[in-house]
């Protein structure tokens, strides 16, 4: 069994799995601590403030030291803590993240695997690391870390079904392009790579603004950032399923809680800002080089990242009820409409302007829908004592 | 939604905005000429001595009792054949600045205008490895004012 790995025939599959395993992590790695010192430089900005300008130049170190403190730091497990649970959930939360990174196309026909399935490869392992939240919450024998746990896996199932149902609803009317001139361009497709080729043109965005939109708050939610912090929410359950946490294990929380938004910028940018393709065709006729796809991939990666910190400096955190009722009852059925929509449209060949349209009164439903939520709040539940005074009388 | 686009706004808005910190150990705040950080005394430029006359005014007005003050007889006097009107001068005069909590009382009290709140930032970066270095002697609480650091301002 031999496979080909950047050019090089003949090299054994075990070999070949083993750098791009390396090469995962290696990259993972270093990307993450860009992005804790780029988040921290940002959100100082919005703040008015430095951030860090001590290690290093401009603090560029700053993430290292942080890192070799934690590494540092003695591994505590809680003494009634479940141990086989409370050990192996920052794994369940850390490795799925890396099995996403398998079919992230950084640049064209450059990436860990190109899988024909890999939107629902994406979703499919994406949604796995709620389960690790839930054993870190139940395993540290901890009130705040349980309820924490529960809101993440709330949280995570609940958002799942926009995101999945944006990404469905792209890959439905994707346009693919034909193998060869004369073949008929097949419509719709999970591969990443057939996904970035169809935006030569036109990015996705452009065609489903709704879809962008819901598929941004619900990566949000996905990624447990402010407004949807609520499994970690400080000021209410001191940082949720980490509580008991400490040293090498909370740093591969953290670790994979970067990780999971560098992916997701990633897929964004491949999905909706068109990946490696230069904007409104240029540059269409021959593929641009790959250092000039790999900086435009980057650029429409930060732009997401920028976009979740920004938010992060503006919005304050939801609560719980508003974070469910959201989902439920105001991401999910616009996106089923516009499921709907795309369907019809696929079907009965209507002009693509039609799902532009669509998307903008889309975004203005989902605009009106949420100032009428904020008018008219939900009535306070009943209290027990009120509860009980209604059954007595 | 509004609100959260409002909000958004206000933070894009403080983006663009320069930084307001300051990196303290290298950069300092300019201080106003009135601040007051802890006494220090004041140089006669014209006689070349201190104002100070060790009338013991500071002394016994200073609430936690941070001061020393021991006179002699001036050798600059005029009956020495010296410039200086001053029969009496300092001699000797220790602050513990570990003491002293600045509330003004010795300036407000010093009837040769000799003694002044120190209003540079030497006269609050006085952090020392020992407690017993926090006491200043005459020169040390003169040289600011010898070298002219402090800043000019004239009370109301």
């Amino acid at each position: 069994m031999s496979t080909e790995i950047f050019g090089i025939e003949d090299v054994n599959v075990w070999v070949d799995a083993l750098i791009r395993v390396l090469l995962v992590v290696g990259f993972m790695t270093v990307v993450v601590m860009g992005l804790i010192w780029i988040e921290r430089k940002v959100l100082a900005r919005f703040q008015q403030r430095l951030g860090p300008t001590r290690t290093g130049p401009i603090g560029l170190l700053q993430s290292v030291a942080d890192a070799l403190k934690l590494v540092g730091k003695e591994d505590l497990r809680p003494r009634n803590a479940d141990p086989w649970t409370f050990e192996l959930a920052p794994y369940l939360v850390f490795i799925p993240v890396f099995l996403g990174f398998v079919i992230v196309p950084f640049v064209l026909d450059w990436q860990i695997r190109i899988l024909e399935l890999g939107l629902l490869y994406f979703v499919a392992v994406s949604g796995v690391n709620i389960v690790g939240w839930i054993m870190a919450g139940w395993g540290s024998d901890n009130r705040y870390a349980m309820i924490g746990g529960m809101r993440a896996a709330a949280q995570g199932i609940s958002y799942e079904l926009p995101l999945v149902l944006s990404l469905l609803a792209v890959a439905m009317v994707v346009e693919v392009p034909g193998t060869d001139a004369s073949a008929e361009a097949a419509r719709g497709s999970l591969n990443l790579n057939e996904i970035v080729a169809s935006q030569h043109e036109v990015p996705n965005i452009v065609w489903q603004p709704l879809v962008t939109v819901v598929f941004f708050i619900a990566a949000l939610a996905e990624l447990n950032r402010t407004p949807f912090d609520i499994p970690v929410g400080e000021s209410e359950v001191v940082g949720g399923p980490f509580v008991e946490y400490s040293g090498i294990r909370w740093s591969m929380f953290f670790l994979a809680e970067y990780a999971a938004l560098l992916i997701m910028a990633l897929v964004f940018a491949a999905v909706f800002l068109g990946g490696w393709a230069w904007p409104f065709g240029i540059w269409m006729d021959d593929a641009p080089p790959r250092w000039a796809q790999a900086l435009v991939v980057a650029g429409k990666a930060s732009l997401f990242i920028f976009l979740v910190i920004w938010v992060r400096a503006s919005v304050p955190r939801l609560r719980i009820d508003q974070l469910m009722g959201f989902s439920w009852k105001i991401l999910l059925p616009l996106m089923l409409v516009q499921v709907l929509v795309n369907g019809l449209v696929l079907v009965y060949d209507w002009p693509e302007i039609i799902l532009t349209v669509v998307g903008l009164f889309g975004i203005v439903a989902l605009f009106a829908m949420v100032e009428r939520a904020v008018r008219h709040p939900r009535p306070r539940p009943m209290t027990a004592a009120q509860l009980q005074g209604e059954a007595a009388s | 939604m509004r609100g959260i686009l409002k909000s958004l706004m206000v933070t894009a808005s403080t983006f663009a905005r320069k930084p307001v910190t300051r990196q303290y150990p290298e950069g300092h705040r300019e201080l106003p000429e009135r601040d007051r950080a802890f006494p220090l005394l004041l140089w006669d430029e014209d006689i070349d001595e201190p104002f100070c006359t060790g009338c013991h005014a500071c002394e016994r007005a200073c609430p936690v009792e941070c001061m020393t003050v021991i006179m002699k007889d001036n050798p600059n006097h005029t009956s020495n054949d010296g410039p200086s009107k001053r029969r009496k001068i300092i001699d000797k005069f220790y602050i513990d600045y570990g003491r002293c909590m600045r509330c003004n009382i010795c300036v407000e009290v010093c009837n040769f205008e000799a003694i002044a709140m120190n209003n540079t930032w030497q006269g609050h970066e006085t952090s020392v490895y020992d407690r017993s270095d926090l006491v200043q002697d005459l020169p040390q609480l003169l040289v600011q004012s010898k070298a002219k650091q402090l800043q000019e301002w004239v009370a109301e």
